[in-house]
């Protein structure tokens, strides 16, 4: 049995499934949470699930959320690739979908075809551009870019604010009293395609397209090469003939643009307009944030982002189902997600204890069969 | 205006910065230790909500703030076993936990929502409220704001002037010599870190016992006074006064928004609402700047005069870092010595090796 444990195949099985196992023990903690409001937990998860993937319409309602979680989580595998922290994912996405937006409501006698991609360039653009700054300023004049995307971030929802309630408000609401803060509606031909009867749009290929182009980026070529470089060890790299100053700010950039592209497909998929409550949350959903999670959750692998940013959409459409089936607060399922990172980070110990373990054991196998070698597996051990 | 209300509205900045001084004291203690804690933002809503949750069932207004103080140790405790036992990163759990905790609030603040609840009181004191100025600027204040004035010395006073304030430093710079100095590097980060904790689980009361009385849940606007005296932190360069001017300088900026709202009515109000951020970033720009390298070079290519005057003022500004920020730190470089012998001399021969374990 015990050999069985350590063989190569399923102790890297084991180490696959991890975030599941950690997922139900989130689970089983939340349970208890959901016992304490004496609510029946298997009523609560029953009712969680059927709203998620009950019917087709929950189930794209799931994939509707799990869209932009994705394309953030996708600019977040790059920027902590190249060891950046990038927490402005909301900031991000809402200039990409106001400089869209603008595309959208400007040009409106040209053909949606120009347009669509048009718009979804400029979203792209304008979270790079977002990006960008704080990636320019920590390379070249090393400020933190935890703090620098924080504050681009509330730098944009009041820009937001700005926009909505004055040059960009829609015509009908500036002559009304109310003046609710928002943009005129997209035209028809502007939107996204839906698989109707559902709301799930087009905007869920083009995630999982691009998640497939950010694996091949990351992996298959040298930028992606030099970012993962930089991210490990920055002074090796410069000592390889990489411009570290120019990948920070390349990986930063690229982050906040699938961030800012994630702005403009909620708003040409989904909303078809911006409004804006005064806060971030009340256009992204928190999806800059949640992305994130999903992306820590995926192991910073962009293909694992799209299972893990299923789960999180899931959670999100769950929660309101269960909200009104046994009546507890959503607000638990939103730290029910932060239970399950908290445990998919720290299972991560034991992967790397169990790591540590079988290369201890490759030592000891080498150092028995052939004592003069001992510094040559020393050596693989460290690499 | 007149120099009254001026004076009144200065004080008024004096003590809406009281919050943000505890949070950043609190924040520089548990950086100078090693142990960045991100959740600082989550940490102040859950210690807000939790703090006056207590003192308006208890009615009681000590124990709000002690409700607040252990709120916030208890996040730094989990942020301290996380990264300093398991070794994870703290970035990912800080900011996990500063979501968490920010969701937890509102999910556990909504019975609380909007009701009215104790409040602390100005207590002006004796004799010294009298002084014409400084009287209405420092002592016609509240109870909490005083203790941020104590605590902005006395945390000064510790880092920098005691022999435990040394070794403080000594954990965070560079740990391994701190243990090979008999430092306790390990549990020194953990007490550091859940005391930093505790003072930033203050903040949280301190706004909603105090400067911002009750728990308004989403709009309180609370939601990001945690990343700002993070902020101020870096800014302060990780110690106790420079960090109170910042966050003086902070609310000073908020306060001057607000006055200059009504004359300069042709500005947007998000224009001077968003000020301070974009103002931040700059601060940090110009506290980084003197470690960027092309400006050395720039530097040196001036002439002599103007060189020195500006190498004198980067000097100032500038600010680094406790060296090993952020760094899980490994207190086994004995054992590692002797495995290191060990090994090498297994690789001598199986014969040396089996006399090595028997003795």
């Amino acid at each position: 049995m015990k050999k069985l444990l350590q063989s190569d195949w399923v102790s890297r099985l084991l180490d696959g499934l991890l975030p599941v196992f950690a997922t139900l023990a989130a689970l089983l903690v939340g349970a208890v949470m959901l016992l304490f409001l004496k609510v029946n937990p298997i009523e609560a998860y029953l009712s969680l699930w059927d709203g998620a993937f009950g019917s087709a319409n929950s189930l794209a309602e799931t994939l509707v959320k799990a869209t932009p979680l994705l394309l953030v989580a996708l600019g977040i595998c790059i920027s902590f690739r190249g060891n950046v922290i990038n927490i402005g994912g909301e900031g991000q996405m809402i200039v990409g979908a106001i400089l869209a937006t603008w595309v959208g409501l400007k040009f409106t006698n040209l053909p949606g075809w120009v347009i669509i991609p048009a718009a979804m360039l400029t979203g792209f653009l304008g979270g790079a551009i977002w990006g960008g700054i704080p990636g320019f300023l920590k390379a070249y004049f090393s400020v933190n870019e935890i703090l620098s995307t924080v504050m681009m971030n509330a730098i944009a929802v009041q820009l937001m604010n700005f926009l909505l309630r004055g040059p960009m408000i829609d015509p009908a609401q500036a002559e009304l009293a109310s003046k609710i803060p928002q943009t005129a509606r997209l035209i028809e031909a502007f939107r996204l395609a839906r698989f109707v009867p559902t709301r799930l749009h087009l905007g869920v290929l083009i995630a999982v397209i691009l998640a497939i182009l950010v694996y091949i980026l990351l992996w298959r070529t040298t930028i992606g090469y030099r970012i993962r470089a930089v991210g490990h060890n920055p002074h090796a790299a410069k000592y390889a003939g990489i411009n570290v100053k120019r990948y920070i700010v390349l990986s930063l950039l690229l982050s906040g643009a699938f961030a800012g592209l994630a702005g403009a497909i909620q708003v040409y998929g989904v909303n078809y307009r911006m409004i804006t409550d005064g806060s971030a949350s009340g256009f992204t959903g928190s999806a800059g944030f949640n992305g994130i999670v999903a992306a820590l959750f995926g192991q910073l692998h962009p293909i694992l982002s799209i299972p893990a940013s299923i789960l999180f959409g899931a959670l999100l459409v769950g929660a309101n189902k269960m909200q009104r089936v046994v009546q507890v607060p959503s607000a638990l399922v939103i730290a029910l997600n932060g239970l399950v990172v908290v445990f998919v980070v720290s299972s991560e110990i034991w992967r790397r204890r169990r790591q540590r373990q079988r290369l201890a054991a490759v030592r000891e196998e080498e150092t028995a069969s052939k004592p003069g070698q001992v510094q040559v597996a020393e050596k693989e051990a460290k690499g | 205006m007149t120099q009254e209300t001026l004076l009144i509205g200065l004080a008024g900045v004096l003590a809406s910065a009281a919050p943000v001084v505890f949070a950043v004291i609190g924040e520089t203690l548990s950086e100078r230790a090693g142990v960045l804690n991100l959740s600082m933002n989550g940490t102040i809503l859950l210690a807000a909500m939790g703090g006056f949750a207590v003192a308006y069932t208890t009615d009681n207004i000590l124990l709000g703030f002690l409700a607040g103080m252990l709120i916030g140790a208890l996040v730094a405790l989990v942020v301290a076993f996380a990264s300093i036992t398991l070794k994870q990163s703290q970035v990912a759990v800080g900011f996990v936990l500063a979501l968490t905790c920010r969701d937890l609030s509102y999910f556990l603040g909504s019975p609380y929502m909007g009701v009215p609840g104790p409040r602390l009181q100005v207590v002006p004191i004796p004799l010294l409220s009298d002084i014409p100025v400084l009287g209405t600027l420092f002592f016609r204040q509240d109870f909490i704001t005083y203790l941020s004035f104590l605590f902005i010395f006395l945390a000064w006073a510790w880092i920098f002037r005691t022999r435990s304030g040394l070794m403080l430093q000594g954990i965070g710079e560079k740990p391994a010599a701190a243990y090979i100095r008999g430092a306790n590097v390990t549990l020194m980060r953990y007490v550091y870190t859940v005391i930093g904790g505790a003072l930033i689980g203050l903040t949280g009361p301190a706004y909603s016992l105090a400067i911002r009385a009750g728990w308004m849940g989403t709009i309180s606007g609370l939601d990001g006074i945690g990343w700002i005296a993070l902020a101020i932190t870096i800014f302060g360069g990780w110690n106790p006064l420079r960090g109170a001017f910042g966050a003086y300088l902070f609310a000073f900026l908020q306060w001057l928004g607000l006055v200059l709202q009504p004359v300069l009515t042709q500005v947007p109000s998000q224009v001077l609402q968003v000020a301070p951020f974009p103002l931040m970033i700059l601060t940090l720009l110009l506290v980084n700047i003197g470690n960027a390298e092309w400006v050395e070079r720039t530097l040196a290519a001036m002439p002599e005069s103007t060189r020195k005057f500006f190498a004198k003022l980067l000097r100032a500004m500038r600010a680094s870092p406790p060296a090993a920020l952020g760094v899980p730190f490994i207190s086994r470089s004995r054992k590692r010595v002797l495995g290191g012998l060990y090994r090498r001399i297994c690789a001598r021969g199986r014969k040396l090796r089996a006399v090595f374990v028997k003795y």
